[in-house]
């Protein structure tokens, strides 16, 4: 899956700490996030849409 | 919220998983030497032979229970995920050594090696699982 995080979190300024420490998580989730290594669960992907107040398909798309 | 395991931020959940995992691991270690020590003087199928070999196993119930606890209770999932493969790798690692040393035990002329708690060997595993994936994940 694909996600516009590191463009968004880039937009507002923020180092992956800032984000994970708004989303309560570890640096290392947003990072694995980011690069596409982990797909995050659904309540960390509407927080996420909640903190960048857009949708969450805004955020993620699906690659196939 | 402090989870960057690799810099020693634990958040609480994680220190006092690691204190009470710690304490379950020596607890084992204690008792798995001492019960074997006990059991040396004891007339075989004796009741006490039973008992003290059980006592080692309970420390490893503890241990289950706060792996289980801090699963439970991680609300990281990223970091869950990571842990949970740690724990496969633990597995797999205790089970191979195993089966490898079953092999050698099976010829004492071979080799001969104080037989392995597996139980620690599981722990050690896990840990250094963990450490190769949250440094693979920086």
């Amino acid at each position: 899956m694909k996600n516009r995080l590191r463009v968004l979190r880039a937009e507002r300024g923020w180092s992956q700490a800032d984000l994970a420490d708004r989303l309560e998580v570890s640096r290392q989730s947003v990072n694995a996030i980011e690069t596409g290594r982990f797909d995050p669960s659904l309540p960390l992907a509407f927080k996420l849409a909640r903190l960048f107040t857009t949708a969450i398909e805004q955020i993620f798309t699906d690659e196939a | 919220m402090n989870i960057q395991l690799c810099n020693r931020q634990f958040s609480p959940l994680q220190r006092r998983t690691m204190q009470l995992f710690g304490a379950n691991l020596a607890l084992t270690a204690f008792l798995s030497l001492t019960s074997r020590d006990l059991a040396k003087d004891m007339q075989p199928g004796a009741f006490l032979i039973y008992f003290t070999a059980l006592l080692p196993a309970v420390p490893v119930i503890g241990i289950v229970a706060t792996v289980g606890r801090y699963l439970a209770r991680e609300t990281d999932d990223y970091i869950r995920m990571l842990v949970v493969q740690s724990l496969l790798w633990g597995l797999g690692i205790t089970f191979v050594v195993d089966t490898y040393l079953g092999g050698l035990f099976a010829h004492p002329q071979i080799f001969r090696l104080i037989p392995i708690l597996n139980i620690d060997l599981f722990c050690v595993s896990v840990g250094v699982a963990v450490r190769i994936q949250l440094r693979r994940a920086q």
